[in-house]
């Protein structure tokens, strides 16, 4: 039970990683084509560091699963 | 005019669109470290291996609380959804909830760029600023400031195109955890809005109230109305149409004959009926209010009644249409899977309407929304102009703004009909072009009167008696004669003795009644607005007898307010007047006399009276202060042919005692008419009432008068 929620839990981790990355290119995209909100770099560098932060403890919540 | 045309907007809706996937993925990472945390497998294993146990639910325990991680992520029901709730009760909010309402902030922003107006105004923006940004007490701040200084229509109209996103971004980061989930629906675009966004009350709670079958009666329409309705089918004929029969109940229902020569028919549905929440007709605003949140309503079951009354044959083609409540109410026929079993539905264009959620159960149906942005109306499904979904590619959807920014005054049907006319050639072009099977002669209409439940039969059970007919001196005539609407007033005045009894000598009904000595004298007159023998006004004057047989022990006043039937004591007629030759005909069954046939003026309210006979009489003033009681039977007696008659009205609706009255009666001056020669003969030209009974709304049975042996 517990190595299926590990691995559910791993595969959320690499999923929230994907979603730094894609925020990150999203905020990316709309400054290169100058239609980002001024607002808007510090809410996503925000996401994007909590999306980094939460994967890590996903991540290390299934390795503490798995032992 | 303007759309979502612009590209900058365009892009912005695509990244909120993407920080909405990644809100759901975030979501449902929270969703599953919840369950591992909360799952009974893991606790069982605390005594084989309680450090590791311990270590894991640390782990799990900061997955789902960390402030710089998932944040305060406890998500996914059962006894994660009562922590959740104490949390968001509590402030604490998930980094899911700060990625959906950045995706919220780009819609906003987006939808400033078609309407610049929401950030060029500095107290909109204020009002926005503080929504986003989560200052309750400042946005609430600035929305009274805003409302002082528009007015709430005004306000609500600007807010509009925003409305549905500053509500939801307020929802997700207030610290009422029962609009959550609406928030969610509304931020995700994933479902129609379960509840309140502000107070988080259940809509469905709400909706569910509207109860009934619904049910469809055939009514006509008054002349002056079909001669507006169009003779031709189109999209600017069918909306002419609903603005025609207007908020009122009622629906339309049109055969066409199209270009192909097929015979082919249109549902036409308005709105929202003006007046009390929760009436018996589906139109009510809980009416309204069910056909947006639910998937049948009363509205369209009524809808389908009328369509099954209509006569269609299996499988006829059937265009709907509908206006705000009634596009909501069309769509909700469209995705009723056995009405489209029985007819093909071929299109369905909803003006106005909150319709983003339905889904029509054929899928050849074409359907077609036409909404304004500052129209708040079809935002109440969550979705207005800052959506970014994509709901229904296959729909062809016209959202546009237009100058006026002003509701309701945009949600009117004559508006859009006007926008579609003159500014959306495009949109207007298309959809006719849609209709094209439809744009023929119209061969038939018939109009509908709707209901939540089958109504009883007009009249039931006052008016339920059995008929009979009997040959009249113009005819044969059905009595009794049954009026479904009618009023009446009823003054009493004080008349000369000497001259009443005069009338009354030889009669046998005499002396009169006597009131200080004067006689009494009931002027009675009557609007018969809808009768089994057409609408017609009468007056009568009646000197009050006590009866046949005169009893010294009769007390008349209690006698007066008995029921016809044990009523004795009754008003002589000496003079009546009718306005319709009908009327005339059947008078001498039912009253024994010959009226007069003169022209009769008929106004009363709660308050005044204005009567008027020909160049005979006014009757008219202020009924002052009036007691509610039930409207009084009336008895008439004469004599005809040497027999005595005895006339009754019996009488079912509320009334009100005047025991003061202001009410004057005037004969016309200079005027030969017999009638104008009794009321002098009476002393009662210039005469006050002494008091009065009025009926603003009554049903009366009126049968023929019946010979009572001779006193």
């Amino acid at each position: 039970m517990s190595a299926e929620h590990a691995e559910i839990l791993r595969l959320d981790a690499h999923a929230l990683t994907a979603c730094a990355e894609r925020l990150r290119e999203l905020q990316e995209r709309l400054e290169a084509e100058g239609v980002a909100p001024q607002w808007l770099r510090e809410s996503v560098n925000a996401h994007v560091a909590a999306c980094v932060e939460a994967a890590a403890d996903l991540k290390a919540a299934a390795e503490r699963l798995n032992r | 005019m303007n759309g979502k045309a612009d590209p900058v907007a365009e892009s912005l809706r695509g990244a909120a669109r993407e920080l909405v996937d990644a809100a759901i993925t975030i979501q449902e990472a929270a969703a599953h470290a919840t369950a591992a945390l909360t799952d009974g497998a893991l606790l069982r294993t605390l005594p084989r291996s309680p450090r590791a146990a311990h270590r894991a639910y640390r782990a799990l325990l900061r997955a789902t609380t960390n402030g710089r991680g998932l944040g305060y992520a406890f998500t996914g029901g059962g006894p994660a959804t009562a922590v959740a709730k104490i949390g968001a009760m509590a402030g604490a909010e998930s980094l899911a909830v700060h990625v959906l309402a950045t995706s919220l902030r780009l819609r906003i922003a987006a939808v400033a760029l078609d309407h610049p107006e929401l950030t060029g105004d500095p107290m909109l923006t204020r009002l926005i600023g503080a929504a986003a940004a989560d200052r309750d007490l400042e946005a609430v701040r600035a929305l009274r400031a805003l409302v002082k200084d528009r007015g709430a229509v005004r306000a609500l109209s600007q807010l509009a195109p925003v409305f549905g996103e500053v509500l939801a971004l307020r929802a997700l980061l207030d610290e009422n955890p029962l609009n959550d989930a609406t928030a969610w629906l509304i931020a995700t675009g994933r479902g129609f809005a379960t509840a309140d966004p502000i107070t988080g009350m259940s809509n469905r709670a709400i909706a569910v109230r509207d109860t009934g079958e619904g049910a469809a009666r055939r009514i006509d329409l008054p002349p002056e109305e079909s001669a507006r309705l169009s003779g031709r089918g189109s999209l600017l004929g069918f909306l002419a149409n609903i603005g025609v029969i207007g908020t009122t109940g009622r629906i339309l229902l049109q055969s066409v004959r199209g270009p192909d020569g097929v015979l082919r028919h249109v549902l036409q549905a308005p709105g929202m009926r003006a007046g009390r929440p929760d009436t018996d007709s589906p139109q009510d605003l809980l009416g309204a209010f069910s056909s947006a949140v639910l998937a049948s309503s009363p509205y369209s079951r009524a809808l389908a009644k009328a369509v099954a009354d209509y006569g269609l044959p299996q499988g006829a083609e059937l265009a709907l249409v509908g206006h705000s409540a009634g596009g909501a109410a069309i769509m909700n026929l469209a995705q009723d899977a056995e009405f489209c079993a029985r007819h093909t539905v071929t299109h369905a264009v909803s003006i106005g309407a909150p319709v983003d959620f339905k889904r029509p159960a054929d899928p050849r149906t074409w359907v077609a929304s036409v909404t304004n942005q500052h129209d708040i109306i079809p935002t109440l499904d969550g979705q207005g102009a800052g959506n970014c979904f994509d709901l229904h590619p296959d729909w062809y959807v016209v959202d546009y703004s237009d100058a006026t920014h002003l509701f309701p005054t945009c949600h009117r049907i004559d508006r859009y009909l006007a926008n579609l006319a003159d500014d959306l050639p495009e949109a207007h072009d298309h959809i006719d072009e849609r209709l094209a099977p439809y744009r023929g002669p119209v061969v038939r209409t018939q109009a509908y009167l709707l209901f939540d439940d089958p109504p009883d039969p007009e009249g039931f059970p006052f008016l339920s008696v059995p008929t009979h007919t009997v040959d009249g001196p113009a005819g044969p005539v059905e009595l009794p004669i049954r009026c479904q609407d009618g009023g009446a007033l009823t003054a009493y005045f004080a008349a000369d003795p000497g001259a009443a009894d005069a009338l009354l000598k030889g009669t046998g009904f005499g002396p009169a009644v006597r009131v200080a000595g004067r006689a009494l004298v009931a002027v009675h007159t009557a609007e018969n607005r809808r009768t089994s023998s057409g609408g017609y006004h009468e007056l009568h004057l009646g000197v009050v007898v006590p009866g046949p047989w005169p009893r010294r022990s009769l007390l008349l006043w209690p006698d007066l307010l008995r029921d016809a039937g044990r009523r004795r004591s009754g008003g002589f007629l000496v003079g009546s007047a009718v306005d319709t030759e009908a009327a005339r005909a059947v008078a001498p069954l039912v009253w024994g006399d010959e009226p007069y046939l003169t022209p009769l003026g008929f106004r009363l309210t709660r308050r005044h009276a204005h009567v008027s006979v020909g160049d005979v009489l006014t009757l008219r003033g202020r009924l002052g202060p009036g007691l509610p009681v039930n409207d009084r039977d009336l008895v008439g007696y004469t004599r005809a042919a040497g027999t005595a008659l005895r006339s009754c009205v019996r009488t079912h609706g509320p009334a009100r005692l005047h025991p003061v009255p202001l009410l004057r009666l005037a004969v016309a001056p200079g005027s030969a008419h017999p009638l104008a020669g009794r009321l002098r003969d009476l002393g009662l030209d210039g005469a006050r009432a002494l008091l009065c009974l009025s009926a603003t709304t009554r049903r009366t049975l009126v049968d023929a008068a019946v010979a009572v042996p001779s006193p």
